[in-house]
């Protein structure tokens, strides 16, 4: 794998890391213009990027894990999304949630990058992938023609795509979906961004190929120190790949911390529930006494919608150990004692101790080494 | 089915749409005068083909010259002495020939016929006048005129004046008929029109594409290229391949050639739209369930693919509604359409030499008529696509 | 490439072959002889004009040679209507003025539609838009007729009244077309032509690039960190090229069609007011040759469609 080339923002990545986060969201709010009135998606949102770090956003769809990154890129539609005048989206001390347009496509591309979740359709269809690269790479360098193409050839091979000469030659239908997924992320990665949103990279994809993007991904941020925020629903891949983990819940952050108390330790019930409900190799062929296999556990109810909100805690209804308190009043994102840097939303948050967490402990402890091998364990490649 | 229509989003989604609303119940109240004029005879197709007073007159009863005057007295006086000259006044007292504005019962034979003699008389002492239709001085002897004319034929009274009002209220055009009445009796005409080939085209159309697509194999091969060939034909050229069909034949003074050429045009469109639509739906999962329980094939597509296309339809034969009344006026302004009796396309076509003399009120009407049904049905069919089919471009 | 637009010319030759049976079939379907000659005419005069045009051979035998004649585009039988003309030379006499109507009105109905659609979805929902949409609407809901009959009137009668001298002739055609007498021959044609085709071609160019405005592609552009003109002019319009030239390909029948009526009402000698009139007098030799003419026209502009689709977009070329 040669070097990559030389760019104006070398000099950006030779300097030391920053002590602080890179990006800091506070009070988050966004809301969108609706046929019935104004609803909000995402309600005061607060959390930090910290340079070179994987942050895994995690939720059930409609949750506001799309909204929140649409928002950090302000790529919302027009007229109908609006973000909250309290909101802040510090990004090196600049917010960016007030940034005029034409010096907010400065940043997009280049110092924030994004890709998504469909590699089928998020291509242009009619144009080269070569040209689609280019594009990238004429806005945010000074490059010239030559150099932007020996750039895209050298990020097609950093994003292992075989014969890149070839390839920046065809059209996207002409590539797989994991190709192409590979060619979103090079665009993405061509001008070192300092954080790359992927939003559900990998959700689209086949099994097998979605290991391999995963791995992927973690070897580039490897190399190049990117910061990157990953939106998923599936918890097995924030295992593989995350640092931190923020589980969003109607549109409210509700847990946030490192990986690993997240699986091991969950606080909330909403997380819990969620750990409880992926299936697992082992647990899934063994059958139990009775000759059946155990059901695996679901969360019962359905998210509550964005325009009937509950007074107190957003979760009550499908909640198992409600109180009179839940009802009431909603509970604070607040530390409750589980080590640095998390906090959760929860009245009465799980402990250690606590018998109701019990099964919990069990599943984070046997699930996770289980979940992990699942999605990432395979070989193949679809060159 | 008819609850869960009203039940569904897209249709409280249309009901919230008042311009939808309002555009639905400006095509109800054509299509009621349509249907006054079909089964009550309120107008009948005679009424809008004879005289009723002098030619060009303009509507709402606009300041006339001595002229359009005196024009207009000769044609009473002209009545009147026909029915002398037949020696029946009864039938002009009836109101037979000339609806409200009755022959008067209170004069006798010689009275009239002086009187018939006097008017016609000053009518051509006025006449000779140099320039009489600007002289002022003319005025008294038309003013009398017109005195004879009211003496000859009251003012109608109650319901009569009503209609007699209305007949004129729009003027008349190059051959002194009711604008108005034409215009009304068009309605009818244009719903017809539409109805028919909208109807028959959308039924016509989605039942071949749905079984097309449904069925698959070589019945979609035949309608795929039974469809091609019908679309390669521009459709002016087809249409004209019809009416040279049905010129001198015993159809060709009905609307019957019309409702073919239409009919034999339109059912491409739905048919195509169906098909595809039937395509996609072939492929959800409760169709295959349905095939799976082992529910015959026939009974799956009328019960549940057909039904589940209905907004399609509708949509397509709002569309369609519009094509046939916008295709009436270009055919019959060629001479292809509509041949007996009025209607907007005859109507607009004559205006061509009315227009050059500065008259409006016949193009004005049709096309204000038209023009409303049309808008009504375009505002319709975008609400319906915007509430059923919001994915359509 | 090549294979592709041999395969999309060799699809369409059954289709055309249908048309002209349909229409031979049609036209067939009452004596054509006797529809021109009346009743009165002897029964000799009948079977000798029958035998003259070959209409007393097999169906099968008049199909085959009928389309041998088109073919090589030789239809050489007399006029009925114009006696001493074949048909062919109606024909080459008819193409120019309806090209010259047709062509230009194509081309500036699309251009101006294609950006009036833009603009409109550029302002999507505001003020501009919604002007737009509404005036498209009304414009729709009129009838041709009524904007030739008024266009005639006030663009020929009035204008010229007003200036002074002659802009636009009332009617007629050029013996010799110039720049000059085309401007005041065709012009005011070709301008009904636009102003009628203008509102159902900017509602549907601005429905398109509201379609490719929500596509997924335009997200990544904007991630990108492209700008919004970019966005419109390079991404949107070159994948909307595709639903675009379908569009001007499906215009055209209509508006040769559409022409048809202002061939006629301009007194232009085109090729749509020669078919016409050939209805009118039952001239069945030129019926028979412009309808075959008209529908090959069509089925040109339909091969063209296909192939300008695969320059357009790469995806259709492998299929």
């Amino acid at each position: 794998m040669s070097e990559p080339t030389a760019t104006r923002t070398e000099s950006r990545r030779n300097l030391p890391p920053p002590a602080g986060p890179i990006l800091k969201v506070r009070h988050l709010t966004t809301s969108f213009r609706t046929d019935d009135g104004i609803v909000t998606a995402v309600d005061d949102v607060s959390f930090d990027v910290f340079a070179g770090e994987t942050v895994g956003i995690v939720g059930e769809s409609g949750c506001g894990k799309t909204v929140t990154v649409k928002s950090i890129m302000r790529l919302l539609p027009e007229f109908t999304g609006i973000i909250g005048p309290k909101s802040e989206i510090l990004f090196e001390d600049q917010n960016i949630a007030t940034l005029d347009e034409s010096s907010m496509r400065k940043i997009r591309g280049d110092r924030i990058a994004m890709i998504f979740q469909e590699p089928m359709t998020s291509l242009n269809p009619v144009f080269r992938i070569g040209w689609q690269i280019d594009e990238a790479l004429k806005y945010h360098t000074d490059l010239d023609s030559a150099g932007r193409r020996a750039r895209a050839i050298e990020m097609l091979e950093l994003v292992q795509i075989p014969n890149p000469e070839k390839r920046i030659r065809e059209y996207p239908h002409q590539l797989s979906g994991g190709m192409r997924q590979r060619v979103m992320i090079a665009m993405a990665l061509c001008c070192e961004p300092d954080i790359l949103v992927a939003d559900e990279p990998t959700t689209a994809l086949d099994v097998t190929i979605q290991a391999q993007i995963l791995r992927l991904m973690d070897e580039l941020k490897k190399k190049l120190g990117t910061a990157t925020m990953l939106i998923t629903h599936d918890l097995g891949v924030v295992a593989q790949v995350c640092d931190r983990v923020i589980v969003m819940y109607a549109g409210r952050v509700i847990e946030e911390g490192p990986v690993h108390d997240i699986f091991h330790r969950p606080q909330h019930p909403y997380t819990r529930a969620l750990l409880q409900s992926i299936p697992k190799g082992g647990e899934r062929s063994r059958k139990g006494a009775d000759g059946k296999r155990p059901r695996l556990p679901a969360i019962p109810g359905i998210v509550p919608s964005l325009r009937e909100l509950p007074d107190g805690c957003r979760f009550q209804d499908r909640c198992q150990f409600k109180e009179q308190r839940c009802v009431d009043e909603e509970p604070q994102l607040i530390d409750h004692g589980r080590g640095e840097g998390s906090e959760v939303r929860c009245h009465i948050p799980l402990t250690d101790g606590d018998p109701r967490a019990e099964r919990a402990a069990i599943v984070g402890a046997g699930g996770l080494g289980d979940v992990a091998g699942a999605t990432g364990k395979s070989e193949e490649d679809d060159v | 089915m008819v609850a869960r229509f009203f039940r569904s989003r897209g249709a409280r989604k249309f009901m919230a749409n008042r311009l939808a609303v309002a555009a639905f119940l400006v095509i109800a109240g054509y299509l009621l005068v349509a249907g006054l004029v079909w089964f009550t005879g309120i107008i009948t197709l005679e009424e809008t083909l004879g005289r009723i007073g002098a030619s060009y007159q303009p509507g709402l009863w606009g300041a006339q010259r001595s002229g359009k005057r005196i024009e207009d007295a000769t044609f009473w006086f002209e009545v009147a002495q026909n029915a002398a000259d037949r020696g029946d006044f009864e039938t002009a007292r009836g109101g037979v020939a000339f609806y409200e504005r009755r022959l008067t019962g209170e004069l006798d034979a010689d009275e009239i016929k002086a009187r018939v003699a006097r008017g016609i008389a000053l009518a051509k002492e006025v006449l000779v006048v140099e320039g009489f239709d600007e002289s002022a001085s003319v005025l008294p002897k038309v003013d009398e005129i017109d005195a004879i004319v009211v003496e000859l034929f009251p003012h109608p009274e109650g319901w009569d004046a009503f209609m007699y009002g209305a007949r004129h209220v729009l003027g008349t055009d190059r051959q002194g008929r009711s604008i108005s009445f034409r215009a009304i009796y068009s309605i009818k005409v244009a719903v017809q029109v539409g109805v028919v080939t909208a109807l028959f085209a959308v039924l016509f159309g989605s039942f071949v594409g749905a079984a097309a697509a449904f069925f698959g194999g070589w019945i979609d091969h035949a309608v795929i290229w039974l469809y091609s060939t019908f679309s390669s034909i521009p459709y002016l050229v087809l249409l004209s391949v019809l009416v040279y069909m049905f010129n001198d034949t015993s159809v060709d003074k009905t609307l019957i050639p019309l409702y073919v050429a239409f009919g034999l045009t339109f059912w491409v469109g739905p048919c195509r739209v169906i098909r595809g639509e039937t395509l996609k739906i072939k492929e959800l999962e409760y169709i295959q369930a349905a095939t799976a329980i082992g529910f015959s094939r026939t009974y799956i597509l009328i019960k549940h693919v057909i039904p589940n296309t209905a907004h399609l339809m509708f949509i397509n034969a709002s569309l369609l509604f519009i094509g046939a009344i916008k295709g009436e006026v270009i055919l019959s302004f060629l001479g292809l359409g509509v041949k007996s009796g009025p209607s907007w396309g005859i109507m607009i076509s004559q205006s061509k030499a009315e227009v050059v003399s500065g008259f409006f009120w016949q193009i004005g009407t049709a096309t204000v008529l038209m023009f409303v049904l049309v808008l009504a049905f375009n505002i319709l069919s975008d609400a319906l696509q915007d509430a059923f089919d919001p994915k359509h471009v | 490439m090549w294979v592709y637009i041999l395969r999309r010319i060799l699809y369409n030759i059954p289709v055309y072959l249908g048309i002209l049976l349909l229409v031979m079939l049609a036209l067939r379907t009452k004596d054509p002889v006797w529809a021109f000659l009346g009743k009165r005419k002897s029964v000799a005069d009948h079977d000798a004009l029958e035998h003259k045009l070959g209409l007393d051979r097999a169906f099968a035998v008049q199909y085959v040679l009928f389309v041998g004649d088109v073919v090589t585009l030789s239809f050489d039988q007399e006029s009925w209507g114009q006696p001493g003309k074949t048909a062919n030379e109606l024909l080459g006499d008819a193409i120019v003025p309806s090209l010259v109507i047709t062509a230009p009105a194509l081309l500036l109905s699309s251009l101006i539609s294609i950006c009036v659609g833009l603009i409109s979805s550029f302002y999507r929902g505001r003020t501009p838009d919604r002007v737009l949409v509404i005036l498209a609407v009304l414009g729709m809901s009129i009838s041709f007729l009524v904007y030739i009959i008024l266009g005639q009137y006030f663009g020929a009668f009035i204008l010229n009244d007003k200036v002074g001298h002659r802009i636009f002739a009332v009617e007629g055609y050029p013996d010799s077309l110039t720049p000059f007498t085309w401007w005041t021959y065709c012009m005011l044609p070709v301008a009904i032509s636009v102003i009628v085709t203008m509102g159902y071609d900017t509602r549907f160019y601005r429905a398109v690039m509201v379609e490719e405005g929500t596509r997924d592609y335009i997200t990544t552009a904007r991630a990108k960190g492209a700008s919004k003109s970019k966005i419109m002019f390079v991404h949107m319009l070159k994948n909307a090229m595709i639903p675009i030239i379908t569009r001007v390909m499906i215009t055209l029948p209509f508006l040769i069609g559409g022409s048809i009526l202002l061939e006629m009402y301009f007194g232009i000698p085109g090729m749509g007011r020669r078919l016409i009139l050939a209805i009118r007098d039952n001239d069945f030799p030129v019926i028979q040759a412009f309808t075959a003419v008209f529908a090959g026209l069509y089925i040109i502009t339909n091969i063209l469609t296909d192939v300008l689709y695969a320059l357009v977009d790469p995806r259709v070329r492998l299929s």
